[in-house]
């Protein structure tokens, strides 16, 4: 779906990335990992076309440079990390700014039957039927980002990019958003690609596991191959593999009789 | 939603004929309506309304609440655009210089007599409406250059140092020609006095013209108020619309100004409000901020010229006694929120 070949891009400072080469597959779910500062943010606003770059990304079939921005836009969208509200819109309101490009097309400049439909069904997905009335302002910071998360499903796009996604949010409600995105990406011609920090995350998210350090893509394989090996130890600077189990073991009681009541 | 917008038009219809029924002399309730009517669809008048009366209503009093809803129309809608598209909810012309700016070029006209060849009814608004676009482009070029993230008191920090600053040099403009001083201060002050249909038939196309076109882009504003970053994320040309919006604003304003003086706050007060009633959404923000304001406007001149009549103050100094403790309360309130 998405091709990325040899992509470099950065500030004014320079290049954050260089050297950027993969490709995303219909039903994939990538997650990108690595320490801070590596350039997961910078490689995740290239894509999102927020960042001009060199080198050459294809998407379904045509090169970016050959695209307008509303046409990436139908097909990619970005749920960002931490997005600032300045001004009290409804639930169901902020749901329908995904809807913008195809509002857009027509005349009239107001929403159709199919964006309402699309939006009332964005908000079931995460849950937020019932608030659809009330103010974001006044959002915990959960929903708030349960809101993003249902426009960017409103926008109906191929590819949705996480930046951090799951940061403000509760374990339960962590899990049922990535549950929610896996089955997502698996219908039809999609994929989901997130930046994440929390590798357990990033292991319960994907298959395929994309690791960057100082700007360069380490290594892209599946979640098990990533772990076993060394390579983690190495990006991280630290024994990860054995600060996972010593955690495991710490916390989770593996004899039945060991559990608290 | 509904009940709303259809009683704020009520009321605002209201507020205008009320505020045509007062003045020196006391023109009834229901002789204004034969008397607009007359004017309007030319209906016949009752006996016992007198020439004189439609004289006043006709040249005097219409054309003057007319040229203050459209100026309060103006600055308030421009004003929620700014606060939007900056994210911030202390933008306003008045705050990023957009005033001075339009201050400055109509005291080109009046300290130098400058007039444009073809159009010298034009010269004072098209000169603020020049000078106040070119402080805003200035104010906001100087702000990025300051911060490359244009972040929101980077730019009215800015926008209060050129108004200082274009004040300053208007105060030396003052202190070099003192023949004119009267007249500049007059327009300083910001009024609606003596003003007459040529003016109103001026600013109603510009402004009306303005007002239809921003509301366009309702949905941009909509997600601007997330940032630039979330508009270019759902498929918005950010940087362009921005500037679009921020043009087509001050350039609506600038001309207004340009005829009706420093009138401050209006913008500032207004959209708040708006927006507490009506919601965020600029499908109502931009719309009833234009009616509002308006109407508001009005109310304001109503006050200015009748509270110590037949002294008039000018509106200016009503709007910014009501506006600027607003300011204040606004700012810190959003301080204690952690914003």
């Amino acid at each position: 779906m998405l091709t990325l070949a040899n992509v470099a891009a950065g500030y004014d400072a320079g290049d954050v990335i260089q050297n950027i080469s993969f490709e995303i597959r219909a039903g994939e779910n990538l997650a990108i990992i690595g320490p801070n500062g590596c350039g997961k943010t910078t490689l995740l606003k290239v894509i999102s076309n927020l960042l001009p770059f060199k080198g050459d990304i294809i998407l379904g079939g045509k090169n970016f440079a050959r695209l307008k921005r509303r046409e990436i836009s139908a097909k990619i969208a970005l749920l960002s990390q931490q997005i600032g509200i300045y001004f009290a819109y409804s639930v169901y309101d902020t749901v329908m700014m995904g809807r913008y490009l195809h509002i857009k097309d027509r005349f009239s400049n107001s929403p159709s039957r199919r964006d309402e439909e699309a939006v009332l069904a964005a908000l079931a997905a995460v849950n937020l039927l019932d608030e659809r009335a009330r103010d974001i302002t006044k959002l915990s910071g959960g929903q708030l980002q349960r809101v993003f998360l249902a426009r960017t499903l409103a926008q109906e796009p191929q590819i949705i990019l996480l930046d951090e996604p799951t940061n403000h949010l509760d374990l339960k409600c962590q899990m049922e958003i990535l549950d929610y995105l896996k089955e997502w990406a698996k219908n039809g011609e999609r994929a989901v690609v997130g930046v994440l920090h929390d590798l357990n995350l990033a292991m319960q998210l994907s298959e395929n596991i994309l690791v960057m350090k100082d700007g360069e893509i380490k290594a892209i394989d599946k979640a098990a191959q990533i772990l076993s090996g060394g390579l983690l130890d190495n990006v991280y600077e630290m024994d990860v593999a054995g600060y996972m189990r010593r955690s495991l073991q710490k916390w989770v009681p593996t004899e039945v009789g060991r559990s608290p009541m | 939603m509904k009940i709303k917008i259809i009683a704020s038009i009520i009321i605002s219809i209201f507020v205008l004929i009320f505020a045509i029924t007062l003045g020196s002399v006391h023109i009834p309730f229901a002789d204004i309506l034969h008397i607009i009517t007359h004017i309007l669809f030319g209906a016949d008048l009752p006996e016992h309304i007198r020439p004189a009366s439609v004289a006043i209503v006709a040249n005097a009093r219409l054309p003057r609440v007319a040229l203050a809803f459209l100026a309060g129309a103006a600055l308030s809608a421009s004003g929620a655009v700014m606060q939007s598209v900056l994210r911030n909810p202390l933008a306003s012309s008045y705050t990023l210089g957009v005033s001075s700016g339009a201050s400055f070029g109509a005291a080109l006209v009046i300290f130098f007599g400058i007039s444009l060849p073809f159009l010298p009814m034009m010269t004072l608004p098209a000169l603020g409406f020049i000078f106040g676009l070119g402080t805003i482009i200035l104010a906001i070029f100087v702000a990025r250059r300051l911060d490359n993230q244009l972040q929101n008191h980077t730019i009215i920090l800015t926008g209060m140092i050129f108004a200082l600053f274009i004040n300053a040099v208007i105060t030396l403009l003052f202190a070099l020609f003192r023949e004119n001083i009267q007249q500049m201060i007059f327009w300083q002050m910001g009024s609606f006095s003596g003003r007459h249909w040529d003016t109103v038939l001026i600013l109603a196309p510009l402004t009306l013209a303005g007002i239809v076109f921003i509301s366009r882009f309702r949905w941009e504003l909509d997600v601007l108020t997330f940032g630039e970053e979330q508009a270019q994320a759902v498929g918005i040309a950010s940087k362009r619309v921005k500037w679009t919006l921020l043009v087509t604003s001050a350039a609506i304003t600038g001309s207004t100004i340009a005829f009706v003086g420093i009138i401050g706050f209006v913008d500032l007060v207004v959209p708040h409000i708006v927006r507490k009633i009506f919601g965020a959404s600029h499908k109502y923000v931009i719309p009833m901020s234009a009616v509002i304001g308006g109407a508001f406007m009005v109310l304001c001149d109503l006050v200015a010229r009748t509270i110590i009549a037949p002294i008039e103050l000018p509106v200016g100094a009503i709007t910014a006694i009501i506006g600027a403790p607003f300011f204040g309360y606004i700012y810190f309130s959003r301080r204690k929120g952690g914003v």
